[in-house]
């Protein structure tokens, strides 16, 4: 037995009744096991791991109770609860290292990565030789296959990559070899393909060092590529845990249940999924779209290189259909879906709203035709003026468009949409603080759906929500689409997703679109290098495999 | 994270809330509210006229009588506020409400009133004396500014409640008038300029901030040029200069304190334009075509407010000291009493006199002081690190 947490209780101050985050965990890790911890956001999962860890702000905690045995390779168990400050940062880093989910803000942007590697090992190993110290710092970079380490050693953080980043940073925690790694979420932040290449990472190092690793995360299809056995958390609460096939074949727990039926994998499959669309004709013709952005330098500002965000790309949008636009972070996917609205002018190329040629419209007639085209964001708490009233968050764009004739039927328009989105009509004279992510996300569709537009482009819409709010509100989406006949860009990094929601799928690559068809087509035949590389590297959940 | 105690209420009521739940920023605004309504009523508070007497049956207030046109604004100001108060109406509609009744109120006041030109205090003293009246009711502090009491000799620089006769809280001057009646009239001129002046920055500021960066690009570049050059300019050797040429007003001392402060405001507008400009909501606002000036005024200035107000506050407190530390210089005004030129005072008699340095300076002081509190509340409120749950 590595680590054996009995009864854990972390709870924080809070005016009258303490907060209680972390409420009677237990659990063990075995040597050499990985461990993961599964929950929605709030669920304490990344809470469990600082207690472990003790790097929660003492002024903050009321309560932090039970008992977490460690036993470090050749030692006596000891309860880290119970240790000194002292002992307890021999163990941290040392026996136990961690990672985060943010790889830029756990590097200090100041120091180059070989010298903060480096600080780690003389720490832990004072009495290494400085030869020794930074041939040790050298070999991790190696393990960590970092490209080019020699050079790179000398970088500062700003200089890589996110994925290179969060080599550098597992290259900082294994290089004190330590008994237990804690990776709270460490992937989230990254592009599939590059998630895939860390995982694999992990396990390599895992599998030649013998560590342990407590793996925390919201994704079933990570925990299923790389867990030995699962814990899920609920409201503080470890209502199951088990090997990992068990937990995702056969849950026990009704909540284990309700969070693997909301899996988009899961989701029931429509019916109407490939019913061509009657008319033939597109909505959205584009046609040699390019977006670039002019870099510029020096005194005057001179222009002296383009980023092509989007590179010419050719696109139809069939009416009614809903067309999902995949493709890694920098790709030009979001780029592309603000072009066509005009809230990033284009640089050349035309975008074709039926037979109107958007990008000829002068500024007024522009803001005219606004009203047919909507767009829903990633962020649900930017995207909601925070001084406005929901009422009139909801109703300014119709009085602009003259939808409604008074004050007083743009109302019950208003009421009439948060019920298509099924919110309270109460919360027409709130504001936008009170209510949670998924809430927040149901105002911004029907303040999208308010102008009753033909055309919506939803950006990233459901990648900020746990996954039971986001099957709720991609339902919800798909009901909508039904009921008013909706024309969707869909765009996305989750194939899951995809796979529910669309009736064709384009992949952007670079600012161009590398491959398009339907989503059976493009999920189960990829005929692109890069789609192929796409699919291939999405962590798949093994329902059918034996136990 | 919702709360379901602050729910249904806007933001900037939430904002105010927190702001005053702070026990210096309670102190702060009391001060102010104290000193604003010292400020309203001064010549009632503190007038050598008696506010109501009866001659042979016949009843006559001779402080309306000689009531000045500013006194009467100051008024009508006042009361305006208190009745805007309880209605419902947005804050930028109650703000143009006053400032169009103070306007109509300036023209009407002018020209009605017409107060006496000569003006000599101690008649209704002496006649009083005389036994002309058959009752007279005072102001609590029955002396005028520029009172020098001739009528009873030599009062110059007496201290607090020396004399028996007579009462003076605070002692008097050199030239015999009544230090608490000027350190009330006084009252005014602080307020006054730090309001004023703070307004006029504010609003070029907000207006050449938010240009730069709403528009960014080649206005951005030009705006910060203007700002740099604004900002390389000394207010106070600007301030000498102009009253060397053309002497000493109040209103010159306003507008030139307000336009040298304004590239604060306008950096930190232009600052908060550039984030909001990024932020989905605006985007949400353009994509569904609402016109530019909704765009600006309701969806972006009202998110990027909070710290221009910040900002606001500590400078009210920076003019007022501006104007006094000028009139300590002794080129504030002339006749009309002010903290700093009480302050010269103080300095210029041949003995220390404790009571001419310590209540002005003391007023300078806590005027400054109240500002930066509410300032400080005000910031700690809106910085939403800084924000507590408990």
């Amino acid at each position: 037995m590595l680590l054996a947490v009995q009864h854990l209780q972390t709870w924080f101050r809070h005016r009258d009744q303490p907060i209680r985050a972390v409420d009677g965990v237990s659990f063990e890790i075995e040597r050499g096991e990985t461990f993961c911890l599964v929950g929605e956001s709030g669920s304490g999962k990344s809470i469990t791991a600082l207690s472990i860890m003790r790097l929660l702000p003492a002024y903050s905690v009321e309560r932090l109770s039970g008992d977490i045995r460690f036993q470090a390779a050749d030692e006596s168990p000891r309860d880290l609860l119970s240790l000194s400050e002292s002992e307890m940062r021999q163990v941290r880093g040392g026996r136990i290292a961690m990672i985060f989910q943010e790889p830029m803000s756990s590097l200090n942007p100041v120091f180059t990565i070989g010298e903060q590697i480096l600080e780690a090992v003389r720490l832990h190993f004072p009495e290494l030789s400085e030869q020794e110290a930074w041939e040790r710092v050298m070999q991790a970079l190696r393990d960590v296959q970092l490209p080019d380490p020699d050079t790179r050693v000398h970088s500062y953080p700003h200089q890589l990559s996110g994925g290179q980043r969060q080599r550098v940073m597992i290259a900082m925690a294994m290089a004190c070899e330590p008994d237990l790694l804690i990776a709270d979420e460490p992937t989230t932040a990254l592009d599939v393909t590059v998630q895939r290449e860390i995982l694999r990472l992990m396990l390599a190092l895992q599998q030649r060092t013998g560590m342990a690793i407590l793996f925390i995360t919201h994704d079933f299809g990570v925990v299923s590529e790389i867990a030995d056995r699962v814990g899920v958390m609920q409201r503080g609460k470890l209502v199951e845990s088990g090997p990992t096939q068990q937990i995702i074949q056969r849950p026990e727990h009704p909540y284990t249940r309700q969070l693997i039926a909301a899996l988009p994998e899961n989701l029931a499959r429509r019916e109407a999924h490939d019913v061509k669309p009657e008319s033939a004709q597109p909505l959205i013709r584009l046609s040699r779209l390019e977006i670039h952005f002019p870099v510029r330098k020096g005194l005057f500002r001179r222009v002296v290189d383009q980023v092509r965000a989007v590179d010419g790309v050719d696109l139809e949008i069939t009416r009614g259909e809903i067309l999902a636009l995949v493709g890694e972070s920098g790709s030009g996917k979001t780029t592309l879906g603000r072009g066509i609205l005009r809230l990033t002018e284009p640089t050349a190329g035309a975008v074709a709203f039926d037979d109107t040629d958007i990008t000829r419209l002068d500024r007024s007639d522009l803001r005219r035709f606004r009203r047919n085209m909507q767009i829903i964001f990633q962020d649900p708490i930017s995207s909601l003026n925070p001084r406005l009233s929901i009422a009139a968050i909801l109703t300014e764009p119709m009085k602009m468009h003259g939808i409604g004739a008074d004050r007083d039927e743009r109302l019950s328009i208003a009421r009439e949409l948060l019920k298509q989105v099924q919110m309270d009509e109460e919360s027409l004279w709130r504001y936008p603080h009170e209510f949670s992510g998924g809430q927040r996300q149901r105002i911004g569709i029907a303040r999208a759906l308010s102008l009753d537009p033909a055309f919506i482009v939803c950006d990233e819409i459901t990648s900020a929500l746990d996954v039971s709010v986001q099957a709720e509100i991609l339902k919800m989406l798909l009901e909508l689409r039904r009921q008013r006949g909706l024309t969707l860009l869909f765009i996305t990094h989750n194939i899951g997703v995809v796979e529910y929601v669309s009736d064709r799928t384009a992949v952007m690559y670079q600012g161009r679109i590398v491959e398009q068809g339907r989503t059976e087509d493009i999920v189960n035949r990829p005929q692109h290098d890069y789609t192929r590389k796409l699919i291939a590297a999405v962590p798949r959940i093994d329902f059918q495999s034996p136990a | 994270m919702s709360d379901r105690s602050n729910a249904g209420q806007s933001y900037w009521r939430r904002i105010l809330g927190q702001t005053f739940l702070r026990w210096g920023a309670r102190l702060g605004l009391a001060w102010v509210a104290v000193l604003a309504l010292v400020g309203v009523f001064a010549p009632f508070l503190a007038s050598s006229f008696p506010l109501l007497l009866s001659q042979q049956g016949q009843l006559s207030s001779p402080v309306l009588e000689y009531l000045q046109p500013v006194d009467a604004l100051f008024l009508i100001g006042f009361l305006t506020l208190l009745l805007l108060m309880p209605w419902r109406f947005s804050l930028g509609r109650k703000l143009l409400l006053f400032l169009l009744t103070l306007g109509g109120g300036a023209l009407l006041v002018y020209n009605t009133l017409s107060p006496p030109k000569l003006v000599i205090y101690e008649q209704y003293r002496v006649a009083e004396a005389q036994g002309a009246f058959d009752w007279v009711i005072h102001a609590p502090v029955p002396y005028s500014p520029k009172d020098y009491q001739r009528d009873r000799g030599d009062t110059g620089l007496e201290a607090p409640l020396s004399q028996d006769r007579r009462t003076h809280w605070f002692g008097t001057e050199q030239n015999g008038a009544d230090v608490l009646s000027r350190m009330i009239h006084a009252s005014r001129i602080a307020l006054g300029i730090g309001f004023v002046a703070t307004g006029i920055s504010m609003v070029i500021g907000v207006i050449i901030g938010g240009l730069m960066g709403y528009f960014s690009g080649v206005v951005d570049i030009l705006g910060m040029r203007l700002v740099e050059i604004f900002e390389a300019v000394p207010t106070l050797f600007l301030l000498l200069t102009f009253v060397a040429f053309f002497g000493r007003s109040l209103y010159i001392m306003m507008v030139i304190i307000g336009i040298t402060s304004w590239p604060g405001f306008a950096r930190y507008v232009r600052a908060e334009f550039l984030r909001l400009r990024k932020q989905d909501f605006v985007q949400a606002a353009e994509a569904a075509g609402l016109p530019l000036g909704s765009i600006l005024f309701r969806h972006m200035l009202p998110n990027g407010m909070g710290p221009v107000l910040v900002a606001a506050s500590f400078g009210v407190a920076s003019a007022i000291l501006a104007e006094a530390t000028l009139s300590f210089l002794g080129l504030g005004l002339v006749d009309d009493p002010s903290w700093g030129e009480m302050l010269n005072q103080a300095v210029q008699s041949s003995r220390f006199n404790w009571w001419m340095a310590a209540f002005p300076g003391g007023a300078i002081f806590f005027t400054v002081f109240a500002y930066n509190l509410i300032g400080e509340s005000l910031r700690d409120a809106i910085d939403p690190y800084l924000s507590k749950s408990n």
